[in-house]
């Protein structure tokens, strides 16, 4: 079955836009076809529970879900070796 | 495309608070005519509950914006400060960062808007960059870096 990363944010500023970009690029280079990327509302990430399997959150989450969280504002400020570090955290968890 | 006028970019300038800087930025889309006179308001109460500060390296920025409406014209202002002000930080509210340019994003349609942060997040992602937008001295000189960064992209 497939797996599905969902991107938070707090508002509409599309920040998880970037993020989603470069994640879809990493699983398609990585031939995970079967991985589904989807930007969210961090209002509405209780809707996914049971559905997700890895939360890439551009702000910090103060509660724990029975997934992975990992943070995902290096995609919009930080460096080469910091994105690519992040997008190699993402694919292990989500092979995992 | 973004409007950069050369009266958008506030060198050096001098402010009290983020709510001063977001008011003056406003202020010189308001007077270009690329938004209508409440953009700053608006955006001043969207920064509240959604702050945009962010902690990037070698200082921290910020981009406040507020909604489609009251945009004429998508444009960037953009301030560099003599004496840092505190905006919080967008993954964390609770923390104030000590903020030393903001960028105020206008943008017409939220598509274009999403556009416009990738090719900023180019920006802040690159701390060389940072620092020398942070050095440039003059208006004229700011809105053509930013022409040029901004262009290089789609």
């Amino acid at each position: 079955m497939g797996k599905l990363i969902v991107v938070a944010c707090g508002a509409g500023i599309n920040t998880s836009t970037i993020a989603e970009d470069m994640i879809r690029e990493r699983l398609d280079a990585e031939g995970l076809e079967d991985v589904t990327v989807k930007r969210i509302l961090m209002a509405d990430i209780d809707g996914y529970v049971g559905q997700m399997n890895l939360i890439v959150s551009m702000m910090k989450i103060y509660r724990e879900f029975d997934v992975p969280q990992v943070k995902g504002m290096p995609f919009l400020i930080g460096t080469m070796d910091e994105k690519q570090a992040l997008l190699d955290e993402i694919v292990e968890l989500i092979r995992a | 495309m973004l409007t950069l006028d050369p009266s958008f970019m506030l060198i050096r300038h001098t402010a009290d608070d983020a709510e001063s800087v977001i008011s003056d930025l406003a202020d010189t889309l308001h007077t270009y005519g690329a938004v209508q006179a409440d953009y700053g308001q608006e955006t001043i109460e969207r920064e509240k509950k959604h702050p945009t500060g962010l902690p990037t390296k070698p200082f921290a920025i910020a981009f406040p914006h507020a909604e489609a409406k009251g945009v004429v014209e998508s444009s960037l202002a953009v301030a560099t400060l003599s004496s840092p002000v505190s905006f919080l930080n967008m993954a964390d509210p609770e923390e104030a960062l000590e903020v030393e340019v903001v960028f105020l994003l206008a943008n017409k349609e939220p598509e274009e808007q999403v556009q416009a942060l990738r090719q900023l997040a180019l920006i802040f992602s690159d701390s060389e960059k940072l620092v020398y937008l942070r050095e440039i001295e003059s208006p004229a000189i700011a809105a053509e870096w930013f022409r040029d960064q901004l262009l290089n992209l789609e």
